[in-house]
């Protein structure tokens, strides 16, 4: 066990391999129907959002509440260059990825000189106003939201069903994930966590503040963007300005929050678990909004860390007594 | 001449935080700066370090570069390397974390390589580790090295933030009150660590101390700041018996004339 840590932390690389393999057999064991296989590309969705959204709120500390604007560019990218273009998910997605990076920029600008509640403001005001500007926008599809995007055709085989769409999302979000954990893991992560932390003095330390912010608005926004693309071809292929509202972000916050802000893992346990508790309490549909809230509120109460930070937390303590009563002894 | 500095103003308001300073400091030396509360020792800090712009008509060399107006991270990036009064620890960070982010401008690999995780990024890192990892167990926090900052006592706050200085490999290294609200014992025992990483890094060392005792065994020159102004320099010893030094800790002995016209007002 110990080697095969050992060698994992050398290769990560292989522990997304292993990852891949073990999630190419999950359909064929557990699932029984299509609605599974459709849930658990939501959460490979929603995973990617979260990831990225960790690197700029989690791990760059900067409150953003308009990444769900990020996440519509990505998506009506997507969807406009199916509809005029009629392009498939592997010209859609670079595009959309590198379009919203574009968008990020913008959106980092602001945080040079605005900072918390402010900064959360202007983002929330640039967010609504993509979703407006959207819905507002004959070019976009306005109201009616662009629809039956197509799916992507590998050897002849269309990709055109939830279970066999799960292949599709699945590997995106792999690589996005194994994107964010080698950033984050490297000394960019550590960076962005100094500039989290305390500006003044990680600019003694050499780094170059402006510079760490805009590369994490960047970045996230290309998760955001990637998100994005995966989910306007989700099947059937349907878009719509009310998938973007500020209540998506709600739950794409409450995600990372919950999940741990600033973990490594934080937006992806986080992704998981309100995905699934979100759609397993639908016929309680009246009070989701409360409940997840109410979640945010007592997670930051109880566990400002969220559940990342808590196992952590655990696991470092024990570590830390052990050793304690190796050097008593 | 590392560190020079000629005509170098600051005013906030009115007020003339620092008023005409000619500082020059040779490397491999260990200089103290001293002086009254407000006199301007952490502003001329913080106008060396890049976190304050000076006033025009300023000049500033480091190292054989003009870093007048440079942002305080090019600064950092040259060599220059400071600890904060207020310590500014990256407090929900863990300790290992916080000595290896300032190790931030001898990393390596490009930013590509950190996004596609290539294998030699993992390397470096893994030597980067066990390099901080040294360090700290040179000042004594090796088995805190996963707790978070936040959790360590203030003495041990202090030992974190040298280190964490430390790790950049500085040229030039300007601690601002490192022993502050330590105990006697304490005092002792930084002051031994700092001398003996000078030692090892062949560092160049200023540094603003109340605890006079401090001041007066390890610096080689001391200069005095009163009003912005620089009032004295030279040895310990020398600045010791300096009038004006004397004049700006204790006051100035009046005769009965000045005394009653001071009264009067």
């Amino acid at each position: 066990m110990e080697k095969f840590k050992k060698v994992i932390s050398q290769y990560p690389f292989l522990g997304f391999i292993i990852a891949y393999l073990v999630l190419l057999c999950v359909p064929t064991i557990f699932f029984t129907d299509l609605y599974q296989s459709h849930l658990s590309s939501l959460i490979f969705v929603n995973i990617i959002v979260a990831a990225g959204l960790n690197i700029v709120k989690g791990y760059c500390g900067q409150v953003t509440v308009g990444h769900v604007g990020l996440y519509a560019v990505g998506s009506y990218t997507a969807g406009c260059m199916f509809m005029y273009l009629g392009s498939d998910l592997w010209l859609t997605l670079p595009a959309a990825i590198i379009v919203t990076g574009l968008f990020g920029i913008a959106f980092g600008i602001p945080s040079f000189r605005l900072e918390g509640p402010y900064l959360a403001l202007a983002t929330l005001g640039g967010g609504e106003a993509i979703r407006l500007f959207i819905e507002n926008g004959e070019f976009f599809g306005s109201t009616y939201g662009i629809s039956s995007i197509s799916q992507p055709v590998i050897f002849g085989v269309p990709f055109d069903t939830p279970d066999k769409y799960y292949y599709i999302s699945m590997p995106v979000m792999l690589i996005a994930v194994y994107f964010s954990y080698s950033i984050l893991k490297s000394s960019i992560g550590r960076a962005f966590m100094s500039v989290r932390e305390d500006p003044i003095s990680a600019a003694a330390s050499g780094i170059d503040i402006k510079k760490y912010k805009i590369l994490a608005f960047i970045l996230s926004a290309m998760f955001a963007g990637a998100a994005g693309a995966v989910y306007a071809h989700l099947p059937p292929g349907y878009i719509h300005p009310n998938n973007y509202t500020v209540i998506e972000m709600v739950t794409f916050l409450a995600m990372v929050v919950f999940g741990g802000l600033g973990h490594i893992w934080g937006g992806i346990i986080g992704a998981i678990i309100i995905t699934i508790v979100y759609d397993l309490t639908r016929p309680l549909y009246e009070y989701q909004l409360f409940i997840f809230g109410l979640t945010i509120v007592l997670t930051i109460l109880f566990m400002p860390k969220g559940i990342g930070g808590f196992i952590d937390k655990i696991f470092i303590d024990k570590r830390f007594k052990k050793k304690k009563v190796e050097e008593g002894k | 001449m590392l560190l020079k500095t000629k005509n170098l103003m600051k005013a906030f308001g009115g007020l003339k935080a620092i008023d005409k300073v000619d500082f020059e400091l040779p490397a491999g030396e260990i200089r103290g700066i001293i002086g009254p509360n407000g006199s301007g020792k952490s502003t001329f800090f913080n106008l060396v370090s890049g976190v304050y712009d000076p006033d025009p008509g300023s000049y500033i060399e480091f190292d054989g570069h003009d870093i007048t107006n440079e942002p305080p991270h090019k600064i950092g990036a040259l060599g220059l390397s400071r600890t904060f009064q207020l310590l500014r620890l990256y407090q929900d960070m863990s300790v290992i974390n916080n000595v290896m982010s300032g190790y931030h401008t001898r990393v390596k690999y490009k930013f590509f390589d950190a996004v596609i995780g290539r294998k030699k990024i993992w390397d470096q890192e893994k030597e980067i580790k066990d390099e901080m990892m040294e360090l700290l167990s040179f000042v004594g926090l090796a088995d805190y090295a996963e707790l978070n900052a936040s959790e360590l006592s203030g003495g041990q706050r202090r030992l974190l933030v040298l280190a964490r200085a430390i790790a950049m490999k500085p040229k030039l290294l300007m601690l601002d009150e490192p022993a502050a609200g330590l105990s006697p014992v304490n005092v002792d025992n930084l002051m031994k660590i700092i001398m003996q990483l000078k030692d090892k890094y062949g560092l160049t060392l200023i540094i603003i101390e109340h605890i006079l005792k401090v001041v007066m065994d390890t610096c080689n020159t001391v200069t005095v700041l009163d009003h912005g102004q620089k009032i004295a320099e030279g040895t310990p010893s020398q600045v010791k018996d300096d009038n004006a030094v004397i004049e700006a800790y204790l006051g100035k002995k009046m005769n009965d004339e000045e005394m009653r016209k001071a009264l009067a007002v």
